[in-house]
């Protein structure tokens, strides 16, 4: 479980991190979503004590990562996809890694299995491709076979067969009861991923919720075609109905759902050409969210021209 | 609240795990193996050359007055370590490396996350630093005077192992040589690149001293400041001939200690204060 209150990072005068409060819960995979440059590795970053909250604080398993005694079989942490040195091959950067926790060398060959680099562990990394880089770097990740696992966007790079292995890692990671937190600025990634979403723009949360609210708010649309249009809006007005003409025979619902649609239209005779329920998907969701990040941005910078 | 979820592994992170963490890395780099082969090839090499050349003058000047008195024992012993000063160099280069290389490489980021307690990284460094220093330096001094042995006796040049001379070469150059790796290592943290901080250091031995000869023809006090310039301090205890200065030797130690835990200890408290 990752708890972080209040997180806070900036750099001079620009706030990177914005009084930033989530907790990522075990058992289920948790999405870290946003545009680039929303604050999503720094926080991170501070998760795992490699950069210093202003302010604000953040735990790892009820206690700050930087006084764990054992922090590579407690998180498992995915960053930047080449933190090795670039004339060392997988295998020494891996057996360096394990050497610190006294884990046996037989995990290397373990983890190097699994993540597919076995024919390539005595090849230099610096020759790796983006891919290479980021199998190498879940390698390390999962080297400890840890708790908690961190990924920063994790399927960069990776070809569509690697995309899948990944998205199957963490589902299986959380189903054994592990805490996983993946970042992406991919809201499609996330939509196969993530059970829960913590939506980040400009360096504040913008949204903290399970993934299915993001695709239902709870209030049908619907569009309906049908020739008397006029007929049918009558029949259909009522309280909390909303009514949008969208042509001369197109007409968009928000309240009832398609079958309350379809009985009114039988009962006032009028024949429908379309009854099409409309699905808002996390794609309208996660851009409704970041326009508002973008807005508050655009605000902020005129405001700081206004000051000059 | 939290599960009773343990990974299989049950070991802890501890100081000597990194040790041996770093220990591999070190000898997985071609680049270290290089600079540990150059600094005993400069050594042995600097020795002999040295060594042959003072003896083919030394045996056509013989005679001559005011040349240097070659069947000295310290005169000969303080020839077989002349390759030190280089040998601060490369070894003092290696010490950079091993810790701006981290920054440069971006591998600093997998070396916290292992062991977040920055200070342990730093210390386990500086221990794999001053003993292969130690190890790479007496080991190729040694060497040296197998090498220069010979030689010497050829040109009738007194070279004693166990002497009082030779000892302290061994031993004081070995320590001035440990002086400048860790000086390297605390300049690599504070500066945490790898250009940088190797030219600083040759600027600190080669440019500074320079410097400093232009203030004491002006100011004349600046005479006992330049003794304590790491070029000097470092291995003046090793070649009181070549190096003449009168300093006490527990001030030379200081001195040394100095040059070696004070880049350091400023390269520690920023490495704990700053973000990787």
């Amino acid at each position: 479980m990752i708890q972080a209150q209040e997180l806070t990072k900036r750099y001079g005068a620009k706030t990177v991190v914005d009084r930033v409060s989530f907790t990522v819960q075990p058992g289920q995979v948790t999405g870290f979503l946003g545009p680039n440059g929303a604050g999503k590795s720094t926080t991170m970053r501070m998760v795992v004590g490699l950069a210093k909250p202003t302010a604000g604080a953040v735990s790892v398993n009820g206690r700050r990562f930087t006084e764990s005694r054992n922090p590579l079989t407690e998180v498992g942490t995915l960053l930047e996809a080449k933190s090795v040195h670039k004339s060392l091959t997988p295998r020494s950067h891996l057996r360096a890694m394990a050497a610190t926790h006294s884990i046996p060398f037989t995990r290397v060959d373990e983890v190097l299995d699994l993540t597919g680099l076995k024919d390539v562990a005595g090849k230099k990394v610096g020759g790796f491709s983006l891919g290479m880089g980021q199998r190498l770097g879940i390698a390390t990740a999962l080297l400890g076979d840890p708790r908690v696992l961190i990924l920063d966007e994790p399927v960069n790079g990776l070809d569509p067969e690697g995309v899948a292995w990944v998205r199957h890692l963490a589902r299986s990671q959380a189903a054994a009861g592990k805490t996983v937190f993946i970042s992406s600025h991919l809201m499609s990634e996330m939509a196969q991923t993530a059970d829960h979403l913590i939506v980040i723009g400009r360096g504040r949360i913008m949204a903290d919720a399970p993934i299915t609210e993001f695709l239902d708010d709870g209030v049908a649309q619907t569009v309906v075609r049908a020739a008397e249009l006029e007929a049918l809006m009558t029949a259909l007005a009522a309280d909390g109905v909303q009514l949008t003409r969208v042509d001369a025979t197109t007409l968009r619902v928000i309240g009832p759902d398609s079958e309350v649609i379809g009985r009114r239209a039988l009962e006032a005779g009028i024949v429908l050409s379309e009854l099409r329920p409309l699905q808002r998907t996390l794609e309208d969701a996660y851009m409704e969210l970041t326009r508002d990040a973008v807005e508050y941005q655009s605000q902020d910078s005129s405001t700081t021209k206004g000051g000059k | 609240m939290t599960t009773q979820l343990e990974s299989t592994f049950h070991g802890h992170v501890t100081l000597g795990g990194v040790l041996r963490s770093e220990a591999i890395r070190f000898f997985s780099l071609n680049s270290t193996r290089i600079l540990i082969l150059v600094a005993v090839l400069v050594n042995v090499l600097i020795a002999a050359g040295t060594l042959w050349a003072m003896g083919l003058f030394s045996s056509q000047t013989a005679g001559v007055p005011g040349m240097p008195d070659t069947s000295s024992p310290a005169f000969t012993a303080e020839m077989v370590g002349s390759g030190l000063g280089f040998g601060q160099l490369i070894l003092g280069a290696l010490g950079v490396l091993l810790i701006s290389g981290e920054f440069t490489t971006g591998s600093a980021v997998s070396t916290f996350l292992a062991s977040p307690q920055r200070l342990r990284v730093l210390l386990a460094k500086s221990i794999l630093i001053t003993v292969l220093t130690a190890v790479v330096t007496l080991g190729s001094l040694l060497l040296s005077y197998l090498v220069s042995k010979p030689i010497a006796q050829n040109y009738g040049m007194a070279l004693e192992f166990a002497g009082e001379p030779f000892q302290r070469v061994l031993w004081y150059g070995t320590l001035g040589v440990v002086m400048a790796a860790l000086m390297g290592l605390g300049l690599g943290t504070l500066l945490r690149n790898s250009a940088g901080g190797i030219t600083l250091l040759a600027a600190i031995f080669f440019v500074l001293p320079i410097a400093t000869q232009l203030l004491i023809m002006t100011v004349e006090w600046f005479r006992n400041v330049a003794q304590f310039l790491p070029d000097q301090v470092g291995l003046g205890a090793a070649f009181p001939l070549s190096y003449q200065n009168n300093l006490e030797i527990w001030q030379q130690m200081l001195g040394v200690a100095g040059w070696a835990l004070i880049p350091l200890l400023i390269g520690a408290w920023l490495l704990k204060v700053r973000d990787i």
